[in-house]
């Protein structure tokens, strides 16, 4: 039965990887990303990692497909998303290329399950060194605990995309356009109902991620899809500028990691050394919110955040 | 993980669909999602790969790959930006200079 859920599994990712690719229609085939984000958010479940799954189901298939579909009706209005996609290049060489690096990456994949039976010296040490961080989720002891300056600069990177991003508009463009919001008083009461429920996830899933599944990026995920439904239904506006909240909201997260991080050093302590539990959860909580915030600027393609139903 | 070859057999699949689509595509936001499957199938294999220990999954490749999606969101959202400010610009979603890309 394994064997069975595992090819089905399997194989679904390959026919979704295809159909999302393949088809002439452009509309549907991001469409299939977006149930083959999900078809590997499962997959991450079934090899036994809840967390993964979280992270994938929420920004690898929700976020990432929300800025997508965004990116296809931005480039509708210019008439530049074909419904149908040009005819596609055709070259001899393609096919044999694909060919070669599937079996090229098949025989490394196949290498490396043979070589490694079991995991590695690092995955070893980490499972030791658990216990002394106080935390039960080795995945979040590895992002805030013992590699911490990898997650501050990928904050920075996440941050530093939100920069770009607004670098890369016209000088004097607030906000690159979003879908007029129809009024509706179903769309009101969906979002008076699923915004707390959607917050209340999202700080579950902060908190728990010490001990159990979850976690900062999980959590900042979740919440950002509550901005996004929020932004979708005309309650929060694209800004031309970032108010000073925002601001500090959105640099939130690096100014807790490195100000713990720096603090310690000056208490003689190495750099970014953790003093204790409370501070996991204080960097995470504004990992959290600034993750969220950067995520809804990036589907807004904005400058700022303002409340009120845009016209 | 109970069956690995599978998973590496479907990665391997999945990385060689998403690199045709990504020579034989035109339109940008295809190549990109291309790209992503690609990506996704590079995290299969990173994860699959590192085996098991003590019957969970090793902790750190399982947080290389969610550092690795948060840094594809971000690469992708900028990419995005940059394919609608190209067409803003230039009128074209496609980096091809001949004349199928300035067709539209």
């Amino acid at each position: 039965v394994t064997l069975a859920i595992d090819l089905l599994l399997a194989i679904g990712l390959v026919v979704l990887a295809w159909q999302s690719l393949a088809g002439r229609s452009q509309f549907r085939g991001i469409v299939m990303f977006i149930v083959f984000g999900f078809a590997l958010a499962i997959t991450w479940a079934r090899l036994g990692s809840p967390d993964l799954a979280m992270a994938e189901a929420a920004i690898g298939a929700g976020v990432t497909g929300a800025l997508i579909m965004i990116a296809y009706w931005r480039l509708r209005r210019f008439s530049l998303a074909e419904p149908e996609d040009p005819s596609p290049r055709r070259s001899r060489f393609a096919l044999v290329i694909a060919l070669l690096s599937t079996v090229v990456v098949a025989g490394i994949g196949l290498a490396a399950v043979q070589a490694v039976g079991e995991g590695g010296a690092a995955g070893r040490a980490l499972a030791e060194a658990l216990p002394e961080t106080g935390l039960g989720n080795p995945i979040t002891a590895v992002l805030v605990v013992f590699r911490n300056l990898d997650t501050l600069l990928e904050l920075a990177v996440l941050l530093a995309a939100w920069v770009a991003s607004r670098a890369a508009m016209a000088e004097g463009q607030a906000a690159l356009a979003l879908p007029e919001h129809q009024d509706s008083p179903l769309v009101r009461a969906l979002v008076t109902t699923l915004v707390p429920l959607i917050v209340l996830v999202s700080i579950y899933l902060l908190k728990a991620g010490g001990q159990l599944p979850g976690g900062a990026f999980q959590a900042g995920a979740t919440l950002a899809a509550c901005g996004v439904l929020l932004m979708l239904a005309g309650q929060v506006g694209p800004a031309a500028s970032a108010s000073s909240w925002l601001r500090v909201v959105l640099v939130a997260g690096i100014l807790a990691f490195a100000g713990v991080g720096l603090g310690m050093l000056a208490l003689g302590a190495p750099l970014l050394a953790l003093p204790g539990l409370w501070s996991v959860y204080l960097i995470e909580t504004a990992m959290m919110v600034s993750i969220a915030a950067t995520l809804v600027l990036l589907f807004a393609g904005a400058a700022g955040l303002e409340r009120g139903v845009r016209p | 993980v109970t069956h690995p070859e599978i998973w590496m057999l479907a990665a391997a699949a999945m990385f060689g669909i998403g690199l045709y689509s990504l020579v034989i595509a035109r339109h940008l936001l295809r190549q990109l999602i291309a790209v992503k499957v690609m990506g996704s199938a590079v995290f299969l294999i990173l994860v699959v790969a590192a085996g098991p220990i003590d019957g969970a999954l090793d902790g750190i490749p399982l947080a290389l790959v969610l550092t690795g999606i948060v840094v594809a969101v971000s690469a992708i959202a900028f990419a995005l930006t940059l394919l609608v400010r190209l067409a803003e610009v230039t009128g074209s979603v496609s980096l091809d200079d001949d004349e199928a890309g300035d067709a539209h």
